[in-house]
């Protein structure tokens, strides 16, 4: 996923010398590519997040394409406010890029762990929020982000997980897509990043009926897609890395309250901090979003109907 | 022109004069109209806006977004009647929306918003205008222009952090093209810069950043006309800092050093006084 993401950025450089790459002194290996295709189009902006974010949108105005990298703990928590001022309140054309979203540094406690991004930019206005789950959703929503020359926030989580898509996806700003087909009035999957491998799986073992959909884009979404799910399922599943409040199964439960009432498990990071280190999988169990652990709270909630 | 040039912007015959007195009298106006605050920050810039308008900012055709524009970022929005003013002169703005200022459902705000045309940034959160302009400078110099950028900020203002990151990447890629005027009034929010957060010396402060400095009186017009021509006529690749040694309320005495004409409303009275005192006349 993340050699997806080099490529399509190296990609998209090439094609168009304003697209430049902005870094907070993140991705060491990553950029090996870009800089030896692109050293021109390449900014480490040092570790001055807050003025990263606010020269891109300076840039933006000249006539550049800024893809701004850094890691989600900080792109966007940290500069939320550079976000809505100086990019979204203007529509500037900036992908922003949060890197190890979710729990990817296990080992590294709180302050590079993020699991509110997706609650803080939602809210900001006229700043889409994109979640690929694979290489070729990261390719999809890179491109779609900078065709759309608009505000993006992308958020890239755990990245080897492997491929939820055999191919890549006719995708366009908004849509849902099925991994996995289910049947009227079963149950259906609505999940993000991560998470869709662990959704493909728990329905792969149990629920073979269900549908299995992924969500790479938060925001916009499409509305009217989502009412049509939970309209066709008897109860739904919301899956993803990140608090339960604010994120995809807030999304996703605002638009069934409001259009097609279902029963509904959210399932997500508890609202508390991690309090132990270890590797991913650990962590996952720390937080109950582990597969075991979501099989079983599945069940739960679909017994309990 | 070159961007080496060392007269780099001669005066369009047909500019408006930018006569510091008009514009005072246009800030009074309009917030008498619109009953608002934020006057002392919007009178100590006055020169510094007009020798700015006046002599040195380019806007091919009057056109406040010509792709070809220098760039002025006023980072310190809480002075932006001060840049109404400007505007009104160029025309970009229209007397009702100063007669109108503040109405309900009307567009100028009391914080510089960039969806007013010819203002850049939206500002009031304080320092973000500074590295937008950074960043408008570097999309310059990437794009091999002579677009000159200015960031106007407050010294209350440079408490904030991302002005220091700015300035160390101003100067690490040499940005020649950008200049930072600081608006040194002395005064913040909540009292005097000096007992707040002192902050020293704001010369030393952008030298050892990096910067080519120069400290002159914000109220001199020649003076800051001079030094802004002598910082852009420099042979270095350093970014430019103009310190403006500025009075807070400049040109209404019981305004000056005042600090409570950050939060005061005119009333019929202080208007009048006012008024007398920036046009010369009798109250």
């Amino acid at each position: 996923m993340r050699a997806a993401f080099s490529e399509t950025l190296v990609r998209l450089a090439k094609a168009d010398p304003k697209v430049l790459l902005l870094t907070g002194d993140h991705g060491y290996a990553l950029f090996d590519d870009f800089r030896r295709e692109c050293p021109t189009q390449y900014i480490n902006a040092g570790i001055a997040e807050q003025n990263m974010v606010s020269m891109a949108a300076g840039l933006a105005r000249t006539g550049f394409r800024p893809f701004v990298y850094g890691l989600s703990a900080f792109i966007p928590v940290r500069v939320l406010e550079q976000i809505k001022l100086d990019i979204a309140h203007d529509q500037l054309p900036v992908v922003l890029i949060g890197d190890g979203a979710g729990f990817v540094y296990s080992h590294l406690g709180t302050s590079h762990q993020s699991t509110e991004d997706i609650a803080c930019t939602r809210a900001i206005p006229d700043l889409s929020v994109y979640s690929p789950a694979d290489r070729f959703e990261v390719s999809v929503c890179m491109d779609l982000a900078y065709q759309s020359k608009a505000p993006v926030y992308l958020r890239m989580g755990k990245s080897d997980r492997g491929d939820v898509h055999t191919q890549m996806p006719q995708a366009s700003i908004g849509a849902l897509l099925p991994v996995q087909q289910g049947h009227t009035g079963n149950i259906s999957f609505i999940t993000t990043g991560s998470m869709v491998r662990t959704a493909m799986d728990i329905a792969a073992a149990s629920y073979p009926d269900a549908a299995v959909w992924s969500v790479p884009f938060i925001k916009p979404m499409d509305v009217q897609q989502v009412a049509a799910i939970c309209a066709q399922s008897r109860a739904v599943v919301v899956l993803e890395e990140h608090s339960v409040l604010g994120g995809l199964g807030s999304a996703i439960a605002e638009i069934a309250a409001e259009l097609a009432p279902v029963r509904m498990l959210r399932v997500g990071v508890p609202d508390r901090f991690s309090q132990h280190c270890g590797t991913y999988e650990y962590l996952l169990k720390e937080h109950g979003l582990d597969r075991a652990a979501v099989a079983h709270r599945i069940a739960a909630f679909l017994r309990a109907a | 022109m070159p961007a080496s040039s060392p007269t780099p912007h001669p005066t369009p015959s047909d500019r408006p004069t930018f006569d510091a007195e008009v514009l005072r009298k246009t800030v009074l106006d309009m917030a008498y109209a619109g009953s608002t605050v934020h006057i002392g920050c919007a009178f100590s810039i006055i020169e510094l806006l007009a020798v700015l308008y006046r002599s040195h900012l380019r806007y091919p055709g009057n056109d406040p977004l010509a792709v070809e524009r220098d760039y002025l970022v006023l980072s310190k929005g809480h002075g932006v009647m001060a840049q109404y003013a400007c505007m009104r002169e160029l025309g970009w703005l229209k007397d009702e929306a100063f007669s109108g200022y503040f109405a309900d459902g009307s567009d100028l705000k009391g914080l510089s918003d960039s969806r007013i045309v010819g203002l850049e940034v939206t500002s009031g959160s304080l320092g973000h205008g500074f590295s937008v302009g950074v960043g408008m400078a570097m999309g310059a110099k990437l794009r091999g222009t002579d677009q000159k950028t200015y960031a106007l900020v407050g010294d209350g203002e440079i408490n904030e952090g991302p002005i220091w990151e700015g300035a160390m990447f101003a100067a690490h890629h040499a940005l020649k093209n950008f200049m930072v005027i600081v608006d040194e009034n002395g005064f913040q929010a909540m009292g005097r810069t000096q007992d707040v957060l002192a902050l020293g010396s704001i010369q030393a402060k952008f030298e050892s950043f990096g910067f080519e400095v120069l400290t002159i009186d914000g109220h001199d017009e020649e003076a800051i006309d001079q030094a802004i021509r002598q910082l852009w006529s420099s042979q270095s690749t350093l970014p430019k800092a103009l310190i403006a040694k500025t009075v807070k309320g400049k040109g209404v005495p019981f305004m000056e050093h005042n600090n409570i004409w950050h939060y005061t409303r005119l009333n019929q009275d202080s208007y009048a006084q006012a008024l007398a005192a920036v046009t010369g006349s009798a109250a």
